[in-house]
C-alpha cells in the first residue's frame, strides 16, 4: 500500500497552489467584495485553462477519468486560498454527478458546456438547505420528489438567503419542472445523490484543511511581526502554545482527509464513515485555527483590515455545507455500532482497496 | 529545429534560505525545491517557438541528483518533448555544466539553446557564456525578446541604460531575462501526458566529462543585519551626516 501522493498528484496540487497564490490574494478578494461580486471572470478563465474541470468525469465522455485522490490537493489549495470561484463544486461534485447519468442527453449537453468552462452548474441537494451560487450558474440541478431535474437559471425563481460568507451566496430555488427537464428518475437519482454527498463532504473537508492551514499561517506571520515589550509576540508562550495546538490539530486532520480520499467510491459504510470522520476533523481543525488566528491578531482580528475574517467566515460556512457535524457523527456512529470493529476487520477493509 | 533547454533544480524562490551552521553552504534538507525561475522562462519561450512552428522538438536537460528528474518532469508538463538527466552526486559548477552541455549538444545537434541567464541559488550568470565559448556559437544574453528570422535569431537584450538588439547566426545560445515572457502553468492534461514522455538518464562519464569542481568554496555567511535608521531633524543635519559620518559626499 502506497501512502504517498504520486508525482503527478503532487504537481497538480502545486500548480493550483502557485496559480492561486498569484491570482487569489487577500487584495483580490477585497476588490471583489468592494465590487459586490462573488466571482472573478479573469481568474476563472485561468483556472479553466488548467483543464481541471473534467478531472473526475470518465474519459468516455471527454473527461480525464481521475479519482478523488487526484483532486484532493487541489481542493486543499482552494481552501488555503479562500477561492470564491466554484472549482471544487464544479469539478469535484456537479460534473461527476452529471456524468453519472449517461442516459440523459440534456445532462450530457450541459456537462459538455460546463467542462469547457462556459457555464457553471449549481446543485440543489437535499443535504444542503439552500443552493450555492445559483445566481451565477447557467443551470441548476434540483431534486423534486426524488427525481433529478436540470433547469436553466433564467427559468428559476431565486430567493436570496442570508449567508455568513460574502463569497458564498445562497438561494432558495423553485422552478417549473416537467418530463423535459428531468435527467434522472427517483430510482436512478438515489445512488447519484448519495455519491454526491460523499464527494461534497470529502472535498469540503479538504477545503477546510487548507483553510485551517491558511489561518495558522496568517497567525504565525503576524506573531512574528507584531512586537510587544520589545519582542515579537510569537516568542511568548501565551501565543506560541496556542499556535502549536492549532498546528497539531491540523497535522492530525491531514492524514484523515487523505485517507478518506483514498477510499474506493463504492466503499459503502466504511467509506462513508471515513469521509464523515474527515469532515468532522477538518471542521474542528478549521474552527480552532480560525478562532486562534482571531485571538492572536488581537483587536486587529476583529477588523476587516487583516484577512482573518475572510477565512473565519468561510470556515463557518463550510462547517455546515454537505452535512452538519450532527449528520456526519451519525454516519460515523453507523460504522462504529453497525459493523464489526477491531484490527482484523479494519485492515481487511483496507486491503480490499489497495 | 531542435531546442535544448537546460533546467536547474534550486531552492524555491519563496523559501528563505538559511546558512548551515558550519558555513559550508545553505540548508537544502527538507526545503522545497523548484525549477529555477529563469529556466521556466526559457522553457516557456521554447514552447512558444514550437507553437509558432519554428521548433520541432524541445529537449529539457537537468544535471545533479536523481531528484532533478522532477524538474525535468515539470518542463515536460509545460510542453517539452523529452528529457535528459545527467545524474551525478558531484557538486556541479558552471564550467562542468557547460562542458556536459557541450557534450550533449554534440549528441543532439540542436539549432538553439535557450537557458536562464542565471540560477537563483548561486547567481553565477556564467554557464550560458561559458557554453557559447566552448561551442564557438553566438550568444544573446539577458534576452527580453526573441524572434527567429530564417537562420538568424533576433535578440533584444536588456543592458545598462536601455535595450540592445543583436542578430545571431544560428545555432546560437540565448539566455533569458525576467521580462521575456510569463511562464504558463502546466495544465492537468499536460501533467498527465508528461508522465509518459521519456527521460534518458546518463552519467558524466558517458559523455566523457570530468565534472570535478575547480573552485573551492571558502565560506558562506549571512549578510550583516541592517541596523536601525536614524531620524534627522533637518536637511542640514542630513547633509552633515552624509559628509562626516557616511562620508559619501
Amino acid at each position: 500500500m502506497n501512502f504517498t501522493f504520486t508525482d503527478e498528484q503532487a504537481m497538480i496540487g502545486e500548480t493550483v497552489r502557485s496559480l492561486l497564490a498569484a491570482e487569489c490574494q487577500g487584495s483580490h478578494l477585497r476588490a471583489l467584495m468592494r465590487a459586490g461580486a462573488t466571482h472573478d471572470a479573469g481568474r476563472w478563465r485561468k483556472i479553466v485553462a488548467l483543464g481541471l474541470l473534467g478531472s473526475l468525469v470518465p474519459e468516455t465522455v471527454g473527461g480525464l477519468g481521475l479519482s478523488a485522490c487526484d483532486l484532493i490537493l487541489v481542493a486543499e489549495a482552494c481552501g488555503h486560498a479562500g477561492l470564491p470561484e466554484p472549482l471544487v463544486e464544479t469539478a469535484g461534485i456537479a460534473l461527476p454527478l452529471l456524468a453519472a447519468l449517461p442516459d440523459s442527453s440534456r445532462a450530457a449537453a450541459w456537462l459538455a458546456r460546463a467542462m469547457s468552462g462556459d457555464v457553471t452548474i449549481a446543485l440543489g441537494h437535499p443535504v444542503n438547505p439552500f443552493v450555492l451560487d445559483a445566481d451565477v450558474a447557467g443551470a441548476i440541478v434540483l431534486v423534486v420528489d426524488g427525481a433529478l431535474h436540470l433547469v436553466e437559471s433564467a427559468e428559476a425563481t431565486l430567493i436570496a438567503q442570508p449567508s455568513v460568507d460574502p463569497f458564498r451566496r445562497l438561494f432558495s430555488v423553485s422552478a417549473p419542472t416537467s418530463a423535459a427537464t428531468m435527467i434522472a428518475t427517483a430510482k436512478a437519482a438515489a445512488p447519484v445523490l448519495a455519491a454526491a454527498v460523499n464527494r461534497g463532504a470529502l472535498f469540503t473537508a479538504a477545503q477546510l484543511l487548507g483553510l485551517a492551514q491558511r489561518c495558522n499561517d496568517l497567525a504565525v506571520a503576524y506573531a512574528k511581526e507584531r512586537q510587544q515589550f520589545g519582542e515579537p509576540i510569537g516568542s511568548y508562550q501565551a501565543i506560541k502554545h496556542h499556535l502549536a495546538t492549532a498546528q497539531v490539530r491540523i497535522e492530525f486532520c491531514r492524514p484523515v482527509v487523505y485517507a478518506a480520499a483514498a477510499m474506493p467510491p463504492d466503499g459503502g459504510m466504511h467509506a462513508k464513515a471515513r469521509i464523515s470522520h474527515a469532515k468532522l476533523a477538518a471542521t474542528e481543525a478549521a474552527d480552532l485555527a480560525a478562532r486562534t488566528a482571531v485571538q492572536v491578531h488581537g483587536a486587529m482580528g476583529y477588523s476587516w483590515e487583516v484577512d482573518v475574517h475572510l477565512f473565519l467566515k468561510r470556515s463557518l460556512a463550510l462547517a455546515n455545507a454537505w452535512g452538519t457535524p450532527l449528520y456526519h457523527r451519525e454516519r460515523c456512529a453507523m460504522r462504529v455500532f453497525g459493523a464489526p470493529v477491531g484490527p482484523a476487520h479494519t485492515f481487511a477493509q483496507e486491503l480490499r482497496h489497495d | 529545429m531542435k531546442i535544448l533547454v537546460p533546467v536547474k533544480r534550486v531552492v524555491d524562490y519563496n523559501v528563505k534560505v538559511r546558512v548551515k551552521s558550519d558555513g559550508s553552504g545553505v540548508e537544502t534538507q527538507g526545503v522545497k525545491m523548484s525549477m529555477n525561475p529563469f529556466d521556466e522562462i526559457a522553457v516557456e519561450e521554447a514552447v512558444r517557438l514550437r507553437e509558432k512552428g519554428v521548433a520541432t522538438e524541445i529537449i529539457a536537460v537537468s544535471m545533479g541528483l536523481p531528484a532533478c528528474a522532477e524538474t525535468i518532469r515539470t518542463a515536460l508538463a509545460m510542453g517539452a518533448d523529452r528529457g535528459i538527466l545527467v545524474e551525478t552526486d558531484v557538486e556541479l559548477q558552471p564550467l562542468a555544466v557547460a562542458k556536459l552541455l557541450k557534450a550533449i549538444v554534440a549528441k543532439e545537434n540542436p539549432g538553439l539553446i535557450v537557458m536562464g541567464k542565471q540560477a537563483i541559488d548561486d547567481d553565477m550568470n556564467a554557464t550560458g557564456q561559458m557554453l557559447a565559448a566552448l561551442l564557438g556559437w553566438s550568444q544573446g544574453t539577458f534576452a527580453s525578446k526573441l524572434v527567429i528570422e530564417g537562420d538568424h535569431a533576433i535578440v533584444t537584450r536588456e543592458v545598462d541604460g536601455g535595450l540592445e538588439t543583436v542578430s545571431l547566426q544560428l545555432p546560437a545560445i540565448v539566455t533569458t531575462d525576467l521580462r521575456l515572457n510569463e511562464p504558463r502553468y502546466a495544465s492537468l492534461p499536460n501533467i498527465m501526458k508528461a508522465r509518459k514522455k521519456p527521460i534518458e538518464t546518463i552519467r558524466p562519464a558517458d559523455l566523457g566529462v570530468d565534472p570535478a569542481p575547480r573552485l573551492t568554496l571558502v565560506t558562506v555567511a549571512e549578510p550583516p543585519k541592517r541596523v536601525a535608521g536614524v531620524k534627522v531633524k533637518s536637511v542640514a543635519e542630513l547633509v552633515a551626516k552624509l559628509k562626516t559620518e557616511a562620508k559619501v559626499i
